[in-house]
C-alpha cells in the first residue's frame, strides 16, 4: 500500500509542473471560447416510449419524471417567451407531457405547464392543443386535475372566445370532479347564462341552491343574488359571475 | 526516453490482451448485438433505427465501463503486488512510467472502440460509423486517462471508481444541467441560484461535455460534419494531456 506521507511540490520536475499549468490554462481557455449551450426548439425530439422510460427510471419513476420535466422546461425557458414557444412542436411537447404523467400520475407539474405556460402562447391552435391535452388527462383523475381544466375553461371563454368549448369543459368538471371547489363546479351555470341559455342557467342555479350542496352562507347569498338577476332577465349581468376561491 | 515509454506501453497492452479482457469485450458486444436484434423484432416501426440506437448506446456505456474498471484494477494490482516498486527501482523516471502506462491503456481503448464499431459499420452508413468509432476511441481515451489519474491519486479502487463514475455521469449531463440553470422560471435572482450557476459554469470550464461525443444521432439521423470530429479530437487530446500532467504531478509526490 502507498505511504500516506507525500513529497513536497518542489520534488515534481519543472517540465511536469509547467505542462500541468499550461494544459489547465488551455483547457479553461478552450471551454471559455466555446459558445454557451442554447436549447434550440427544433432539437426537442420525440420522447421515449413510457415503457422505456420506466426501465430507465431504475425504480424511481417519480424522480425521472421530475428531471424530465426540468429538461423539457429548458427548451422554452429562455429570454423572450414568445419566440421559443412558437417554434416548439406542440405535438412533441404534449407527447413529452403525457410521458411524464405516465411516470408520475400524482404530479401536477406537467398539467400546470400545459395550462399556464404552454397554453399562454398567442397562437390559438396551440392553445387549443394544450386545452385538448388537459381535457384528455382530466378524465384520468378528475378529482385532482380539475383546476387545470377550469383554467382551460376560462381560457376558452376569454381568449379563444369559444363559449361552447368552455361550457363543455365546465360541464365535465361538474359531472366528474366531485371534489372540485364550488366555484369550479358552478362555472357551467354562468357560462350558460352568458350563452343566452337563461332558462337552463336558472334551472341549474336553482337546483344547486335547493340541493344543499352549497353550505357557505356568503356563497349562498352570492348565488341567490345571481339567480335573482337571471330571473329579472334584464340581461345586463356582468360576463362570467364566477367567484374565485376566497372572494 | 521514447524507448522506455514505448516498452512500458507495449507490455501494458500485452498484459491486457493476455488476460480475459478480450474475451469479456467480445462476449459483452455479442450480447448487446443479440439484444439489439430482440429490440428490433419487438419494435412496431423503425426497427433498424431502434436496433442501431440501442446497440450504439449500449456499446458506448459498456466500453466506458470495461476500460475504466480495467485501468483501475490493473494499477491497483501493481500497487499491491509491488510491481510498481520494482519498476521504479530501475533507472526509470516516474513520468515515463505514467506516459507509458497511459499510451498502453489508450491503445487498448482504441482496440475496444474498433471492436465495438464493427457491428455499427454493418448497421449504419460507413462514414457515420467511422465518425462514431473515432469519437468512441477519443472518449475512451479520456476515460482511461481519468481512471489512471484517479487510481494514482486515491490509491484504492473504491474511491477511484466512484470518482470516475460520478465524473462521467456529470460530464454526460453537464450541458443539460447548464441549460436548466441558465434561465429558471422562478428564483433566478436568488443568491442560492446564482451561487449554483457559478459552480456549474466553473465546472463546465474544466470538464469536457461528453454528451457531444459518440452521438447515436450521427448513426440514425445523419453523419456529423467532419469539423465536429476534428474539434472533438482537439478537445480530447487537450484533456488527455491535462489529465496526464495531473497524474504525473501526483505520482511524483508519492512516497513508496
Amino acid at each position: 500500500m502507498l505511504h500516506s506521507v507525500e513529497r513536497p511540490v518542489a520534488s515534481v520536475p519543472r517540465p511536469v509542473l509547467a505542462l500541468l499549468i499550461v494544459a489547465f490554462c488551455l483547457q479553461v481557455a478552450w471551454q471559455w471560447q466555446l459558445p454557451k449551450p442554447v436549447a434550440r426548439a427544433e432539437a426537442l425530439g420525440d420522447p421515449p416510449a413510457p415503457a422505456a422510460l420506466r426501465v430507465a427510471a431504475l425504480g424511481e419513476p417519480i424522480v425521472l419524471a421530475q428531471m424530465t420535466m426540468l429538461y423539457l422546461q429548458a427548451f422554452d425557458n429562455q429570454p423572450g417567451v414568445s419566440i421559443p414557444y412558437q417554434d416548439l412542436d406542440y405535438a412533441r411537447v404534449t407527447a413529452w407531457l403525457g410521458a411524464i404523467l405516465e411516470l408520475d400520475l400524482i404530479g401536477q407539474y406537467p398539467l400546470l405547464m400545459a395550462a399556464q405556460v404552454y397554453g399562454a402562447v398567442a397562437d390559438e391552435a396551440k392553445q387549443r392543443q394544450m386545452c385538448a391535452f388537459v381535457r384528455k388527462q382530466f378524465d384520468r383523475d378528475p378529482d385532482h386535475r380539475w383546476r387545470w381544466l377550469a383554467h382551460c375553461a376560462l381560457m376558452a371563454k376569454h381568449r379563444l372566445n369559444d363559449q361552447p368549448l368552455a361550457l363543455s369543459y365546465a360541464e365535465a368538471i361538474t359531472a366528474k370532479a366531485r371534489r372540485a371547489s364550488g366555484w369550479a363546479r358552478q362555472m357551467r351555470i354562468f357560462i350558460l347564462a352568458d350563452l343566452g341559455e337563461i332558462e337552463a342557467a336558472k334551472v341549474l342555479l336553482g337546483g344547486l341552491l335547493e340541493s344543499g350542496e352549497v353550505t357557505d352562507p356568503k356563497e349562498i347569498h352570492f348565488l341567490s343574488e345571481r339567480l335573482k338577476e337571471l330571473e329579472a332577465a334584464g340581461k345586463s349581468s356582468p360576463p362570467s359571475g364566477i367567484r374565485q376561491p376566497g372572494s | 526516453m521514447n524507448h522506455r515509454i514505448t516498452t512500458i506501453a507495449r507490455y501494458t497492452l500485452l498484459e491486457a490482451l493476455r488476460t480475459r479482457l478480450p474475451l469479456l469485450v467480445v462476449v459483452v458486444l455479442l450480447t448487446l448485438l443479440a439484444a439489439s436484434f430482440f429490440v428490433e423484432s419487438i419494435a412496431v416501426a423503425e426497427g433498424a433505427r431502434f436496433q442501431t440506437g440501442f446497440y450504439a448506446a449500449g456499446a458506448r456505456l459498456a466500453g466506458v465501463f470495461i476500460v475504466g474498471i480495467y485501468v483501475l484494477v490493473s494499477i491497483t494490482r501493481e500497487f499491491n503486488d509491488k510491481g510498481m516498486d520494482v519498476a521504479l527501482a530501475l533507472d526509470l523516471p516516474r513520468s515515463h512510467y505514467i506516459l507509458g502506462k497511459l499510451a498502453g491503456f489508450a491503445a487498448l481503448a482504441v482496440l475496444v472502440a474498433i471492436a465495438a464499431s464493427l457491428p455499427v459499420a454493418w448497421l449504419a452508413a460507413p462514414q457515420a460509423a467511422l465518425q462514431w468509432a473515432a469519437s468512441l476511441g477519443l472518449e475512451l481515451a479520456i476515460v482511461v486517462a481519468l481512471a489512471l489519474f484517479c487510481v494514482v491519486t486515491f490509491g484504492q479502487i473504491t474511491p477511484a471508481a466512484s470518482f470516475v463514475l460520478a465524473f462521467y455521469l456529470l460530464a454526460r449531463a453537464l450541458t443539460a444541467i447548464r441549460l436548466m440553470s441558465a434561465n429558471p422560471i422562478a428564483g433566478a435572482e436568488t443568491f442560492s441560484h446564482e451561487a449554483m450557476r457559478f459552480v456549474i459554469e466553473a465546472l463546465a470550464l474544466v470538464m469536457p461535455a461528453l454528451d457531444a461525443w459518440t452521438q447515436t444521432a450521427w448513426l440514425v439521423n445523419g453523419q456529423a460534419p467532419w469539423t465536429v470530429i476534428l474539434q472533438l479530437a482537439g478537445q480530447s487530446a487537450l484533456y488527455v494531456v491535462l489529465l496526464a500532467a495531473a497524474t504525473m504531478f501526483d505520482f511524483h509526490r508519492k512516497n513508496f
